[in-house]
């Protein structure tokens, strides 16, 4: 999931529109989730908000019975077919969303203040390798935290020119200084 | 010009020199004074004109409360803000600001003519003057009010500034950095915890700032105040914020805070915001507002020149101003004393210490004495005189009630102070009980409901050493509440100017109180007399009196009149003042700007708008766009020279004879997914599913419990255990939620998980007999021949490349298909579409086209042909309901009396009897045009049209008892004329569906 910086985003914070991969929202009984960590071939978390990666497939528990699915989008058809293999025994919903939603990745010391221009949750809360269902500006999104200066946001397609714009004009409040 | 700037005092820079305007005259200030203060070294009083009687005016304070001196600011185009307190806007270079409220000048203004009419605008005035006539309400009364209302002139250009919006988390926010604040975050930072200072004013300190003479640990106020600063200041855990109002204490401890940050800089920064509001979450608040001095209440208390005592000591120690030469102190309260020993000091000539008590401390009078102050203790003021600028005062010996004889002193500034009113505005936000103390005449902060602490003089605390106290104790409480303990912090404070003093409603007169212009709302005009008469009208609490008078209803809520209302209202009722009772505070605390309120929400960023990925090829072709609930939408394609009659017309033509190509990306699609999905399906829609094929569609419809429809659309069962579900474009959010909450609320046990793949997918509907051909060569991986893939079937497929989900269905009559690709993908395959579409003349349609073609065929549109009212069986689409189910969300409800009585409301067709008439939707429709007026109303038109298919108008119509109104005529009368028109049913075009089975 290699980032590449887009152009127009002078400020502290560097923006990137994160370029495609396979994300899928599972949703699965918890007392079932070993097997869908098998398919998956990632142990998943099961404290709602932690995440887990592991060598480019990575997962956050999202509620509680609700998983975020991160791979390589060359890898979509194997994942699907992993699942469906045990669907039978196990029954699950394993919903195809990678193009539901568009990813902006911020680096930076001041990424956190950059959130909170329009993200109401206490970021601080938030640790490496959590993620989190909230709104920014109104807009539904998740929020992954990846480190301390580093997050993503992945927002609902429609939504994504609104967030996007918002994190610009909020990046150029923040180069200005006050 | 005489310059009131005193040498050595004050913190302003006096050699950086800002030069300014007001009313056009050029003026010279110091870094770090206000308008107000620079205006006073200027020797200014002058600086407006009264609301309702234009009287002059000066500033009466120093601070944010300010009635008075209200100007005008302005610095280029949109950057003019009306109302601005001179005693907060701090000058720059180049500050350009005006006078208000005057014409055709601030020292000779005509509506002072009001001042000598003023038994005309007395209480309640426009209620009695503008009753009669009638007629002259809208045209005269109404506007000659809404003008006069108000003061200053409301902006007329766009705002170009940009405003800014946080959210903030912190253990402790400290609302104001005075004395109590700063102690109590001196005791809070220590343990560590993330602590928030705030304050209004350019810099902290609150009322250290007026005192420099005080002693705090050894040193001097202002040098503690420093160190104190410098070393909170680099505390990690400490943010000093300035000029930064708490305006809203909300439930759960959400402080809002406006911070002012560009408006006092010669030079605006690039990208910088002028204000932000910050939304805080605070665990714990230390409130130390402080109080706010009282005005007392006498014939002529409002002459520019009259000030608030405290003010003139602000003015002196702060801003290095005197406020006059021969200034007279009027007070109630030790307070004032020291005003009058500091301006003595700084070479004022003080004329006299006039006090209303009989007694005072010893020491203060030695004081006064020592310095050469006459002192008339046991006195009222009855009178001042001075047009422009207060030239004398009138004072009486009071002696057992009876007011002696008069004496008038010369002044050229008349120094009040009534007594000290602690600020309980956030306080009171909070909903936190009041507690009347008997003794001080003052509302004190009572039983609390939110996690905070008042401190200081915000709790009725007098003195520099007693309020540090209140505050270390305030931030230790806040700190052990989050589990800490902390060290005490003590200060040992020396030459303290403790005191105390009384309250009073109107001062004593031996003149008649009813000619006096005693002010109490500076900022509304609103004087004793008025409190009395409204009482004498009939107004027994204080919130009538309030709205009567307008007393606090003014940009300032009544910060310095509230008080003094109510102790004269409870007075004339003879009753104690909380049975009369207190106004309720609202936020924001001080006028706060809308452009803060509004933050990034304006221009481009004003509103989301959601865009499907085809939107930029509809933009490019000159598409019009409608919105449709968050969404826009292409609404037609015209072309060059053509309306949207025109427009339309031919994109329904050219659907109904060759290809339309059309965005539904919009529609809501929901995935239902799980071994018990066609139960929960079952239970959901009125519809059966249990034998609906995988690879099959169906109509489906959503009742609420009430038997009401609520949604519909395409369902497409791709799996056993898997749904496609599409909504109304408008339905898509409030569809899933319901699902959500049937399932986790009534259905728990059942299997199914829900996803929203709305954003998933782009769907290009395409319709037209030639929809096959089109489509046929591009799609891989299925056959749909009309055999292989009749009407209402749905694959998984690939079409021009694109992975795709296909479904056979129509929404136009005509051979139709939806094609769902990734919607990455969206924009690539319309565009592949209309390319290999040209051979066929593909025309691409908007919602117009799209709801003339359905309407031709009677498909209902959720919200249009219904409005939450109406049944399966009102809109004739009972044959959706599955009857041999033994349940369904709303099927009991469609078995209540009412729902099945036979004269509710149906959907029914209407036929225009002259067919070149399209009726207007929502027009209403009688059965006797010719009834007498009002008529009754037996329906209204839902979706109305005109057919280019059939060559004439169509509308829908929901009418009571319509399906047995076949074939009779209605009337819609419309203005000046009446139409009629003919009850058919929904169908108008191809009813027997033939040209859906095209080969």
């Amino acid at each position: 999931m290699n980032a590449h910086v887009t152009p127009n985003s002078p400020g502290p914070v560097s923006l990137t529109i994160v370029p495609p991969f396979a994300r899928f929202s599972l949703r699965i009984a918890a007392a079932s989730v070993e097997a869908a960590s098998k398919a998956f071939g990632l142990e998943l978390p099961v404290k709602i908000g932690q995440g887990q990666a592991k060598d480019g497939r990575a997962a956050w528990c999202l509620g509680p019975d609700e998983w975020l699915l991160h791979a390589v989008e060359t890898e979509t058809v194997q994942i699907m077919e992993a699942f469906a293999r045990f669907r039978p025994e196990t029954p699950h919903s394993l919903t195809l969303i990678s193009d539901r939603e568009i990813t902006i990745a911020m680096e930076g010391a001041r990424a956190a203040e950059l959130l909170s221009v329009a993200c109401p949750i206490d970021l601080a809360r938030i640790h490496p390798g959590m993620a989190k269902r909230t709104v920014f500006d109104s807009a539904q999104v998740v929020l992954l935290r990846d480190g301390p200066d580093h997050f993503r946001l992945e927002v609902w397609r429609s939504f994504f020119p609104h967030v996007h714009e918002l994190l610009q004009i909020a990046n150029r409040e923040l180069a200005s200084g006050y | 010009m005489t310059s009131f700037r005193v040498k050595d005092r004050g913190r302003v820079k006096a050699d950086r020199p800002v030069r300014f305007s007001f009313d056009g005259v050029a003026y010279e200030g110091c870094e770090g004074d206000t308008v107000a203060s620079a205006l006073l070294a200027n020797g200014v009083h002058l600086m407006g004109r009264g609301f309702k009687y234009h009287r002059p005016r000066g500033p009466v304070t120093a601070g944010s409360e300010e009635p008075n001196a209200l100007i005008g600011t302005s610095r280029g185009v949109g950057r003019f803000e009306p109302n601005t307190r001179a005693t907060v806007q701090e000058i720059y270079q180049g500050l350009t600001t005006e006078s208000q409220n005057k014409w055709p000048s601030l020292k000779f203004d005509v509506g002072a003519i009001n001042d000598r009419l003023y038994m005309l605008f007395s209480a309640g005035f426009y209620y009695k003057t503008f009753m009669w006539p009638r007629s002259f309400w809208d045209k005269v009364y109404e506007p000659f009010i809404r003008r006069a209302a108000g003061l200053g002139k409301a902006p007329v250009d766009v705002d170009p500034d940009h405003y800014a919006s946080r959210y903030l988390y912190c253990d402790v926010l400290i609302v104001g950095a005075g004395p109590s604040g700063l102690a109590a975050a001196l005791a809070a930072a220590q343990t560590g915890v993330n602590v928030v200072v705030v304050d209004e004013h350019a810099e902290m300190g609150g009322s250290l700032l007026s005192e420099p003479s005080v002693g705090i640990n050894g040193k001097a106020a202002w040098d503690w105040l420093e160190a104190t600063l410098d070393e909170l200041g680099r505390l990690p855990n400490v943010r000093l914020m300035t000029r930064t109002t708490a305006i809203g204490y909300y439930h759960q401890n959400m402080i809002a805070l406006c911070q002012k940050l560009t408006d006092h800089l010669a030079e605006l920064p690039t990208d910088a915001p002028r204000e932000r509001m910050w939304r805080v979450r605070a665990k714990q608040v230390v409130l130390g507002q402080g109080a706010i001095e009282r005005p007392l209440v006498f014939d002529g208390n409002d002459r520019p020149g009259v000030m608030l005592a405290s003010a003139a000591q602000t003015y002196l120690n702060r801003y290095g101003v005197k406020v006059g030469n021969r200034p007279v102190i009027l007070t109630s309260h030790d307070s004032a004393w020291y005003a009058a020993f500091d301006l003595a000091d700084a070479g004022a000539k003080v004329g006299a210490i006039v006090d209303t008590r009989n007694d005072i401390q010893a020491a203060l009078m030695q004081q006064a004495k020592a310095r050469g102050i006459e002192t008339l203790t046991g006195h009222t003021a009855t009178a001042t005189s001075g047009r422009l600028r207060v030239k004398s005062v009138r004072v009486n010996p009071v002696r057992g009630g009876r007011v002696g004889k008069a004496r008038t002193i010369d002044c050229d500034a008349l120094l009040m102070s009534g007594g000290w009113t602690p600020s309980l505005h956030l306080f009171s936000h909070t909903k936190g009980s009041l507690h009347w103390d008997a003794e001080e005449n003052v509302y004190l902060p009572g039983q609390q409901t939110e996690e905070c602490h008042i401190a200081g003089a915000g709790r009725g605390l007098w003195g520099i050493a007693a309020v540090l106290e209140d505050g270390v104790k305030a931030g230790t409480a806040a700190v052990r509440a989050l589990g800490h303990s902390c060290d005490a912090v003590r200060f040992d404070v020396s030459d303290d100017r403790t005191g105390n003093g009384v309250t009073h409603k109107e001062l004593a007169t031996d003149r008649s109180p009813g000619r006096a212009k005693a002010f109490i709302d500076f900022q509304n005009d609103v004087t004793a007399k008025d409190i009395r008469l409204a009482v004498r009208e009939g107004m027994r609490s204080i919130e009538h009196v309030k709205r009567y008078t307008t007393n606090g209803m003014a940009t300032d809520q009544g910060k310095m009149s509230n008080m003094n209302g109510l102790m004269i209202a409870s007075d004339a009722l003879q009753k104690e003042a909380p049975q009369v009772g207190l106004t309720t505070f609202r936020p924001p605390y001080t006028p706060t700007t809308f452009g803060t309120f509004a933050g990034y929400h304006k221009g481009s960023h004003f509103e989301l708008t959601r865009k499907t990925p085809i939107d930029s090829w509809a933009e490019e072709h000159g598409a019009a766009f409608e919105p449709v609930a968050l969404w826009r939408r292409a609404w037609y394609f015209p072309k060059a020279g053509e309306t949207m009659h025109m427009a339309v017309s031919r994109e329904c033509k050219a659907t109904r004879e060759s290809i339309g190509i059309f965005d539904a990306s919009t529609l809501g699609k929901i995935e239902v997914s799980g071994p018990d999905a066609v139960e929960f399906m079952n239970r959901m829609y009125t519809n059966p599913w249990t034998k609906l094929a995988p690879g099959r569609c169906r109509y489906g419809l959503l009742l609420g419990e009430d038997g009401f429809i609520r949604d519909d659309g395409v369902i497409g069962r791709m799996r056993d255990d898997l749904f496609h579900v599409t909504t109304t474009t408008g339905g898509a959010a409030r569809v899933l939620n319901m699902m959500e909450d049937y399932l986790q609320t009534e259905w728990p046990d059942l299997k199914v998980w829900l996803t929203s793949t709305t954003e998933e997918w782009a769907t290009i509907a395409l319709n037209g007999p030639n929809a096959r051909k089109l489509l046929a060569p591009l799609v891989e991986g299925v056959d749909i021949s009309a055999d292989a893939f009749p009407h209402m079937s749905v694959a998984e497929c690939t079409v021009a490349g694109f992975s795709s989900r296909l479904f056979r269905i129509s929404f136009t009559g005509e051979l139709g298909f939806e094609v769902n690709v990734p919607a990455r993908h969206g924009r690539a395959l319309w565009k592949k579409l209309m390319q290999a579409g040209r051979q066929y003349d593909i025309c691409p349609y908007g919602t117009e086209t799209m709801h003339v073609l359905r309407a031709e065929k009677g498909y209902i549109i959720i919200g249009q042909d219904t409005d939450g009212t109406v049944t399966p069986q009102d809109a004739g689409i009972g044959w959706a309901i599955g009857k041999a189910k033994p349940d369904f969300v709303g099927k009991r409800s469609l078995s209540r009396p009412d729902i099945v009585a036979r004269d509710r409301k149906h959907l029914v067709g209407l036929l225009t009897d002259d067919p070149k008439i399209v009726l207007e939707e929502g027009a209403q429709i009688v059965t006797d045009p010719n009834q007498p007026l009002p008529m009754k109303m037996i329906g209204h038109v839902t979706s109305s049209y005109w057919s280019e298919a059939l060559g004439r108008s169509i509308a829908m119509a929901l009418v009571a008892g319509g399906h047995e109104k076949m074939d009779q005529t209605l009337y819609i009368p419309m203005p000046g004329h009446t139409v009629a028109a003919k009850v058919t049913g929904t169908v108008f075009y191809d009813p027997a569906g033939e040209r859906l089975k095209v080969e």
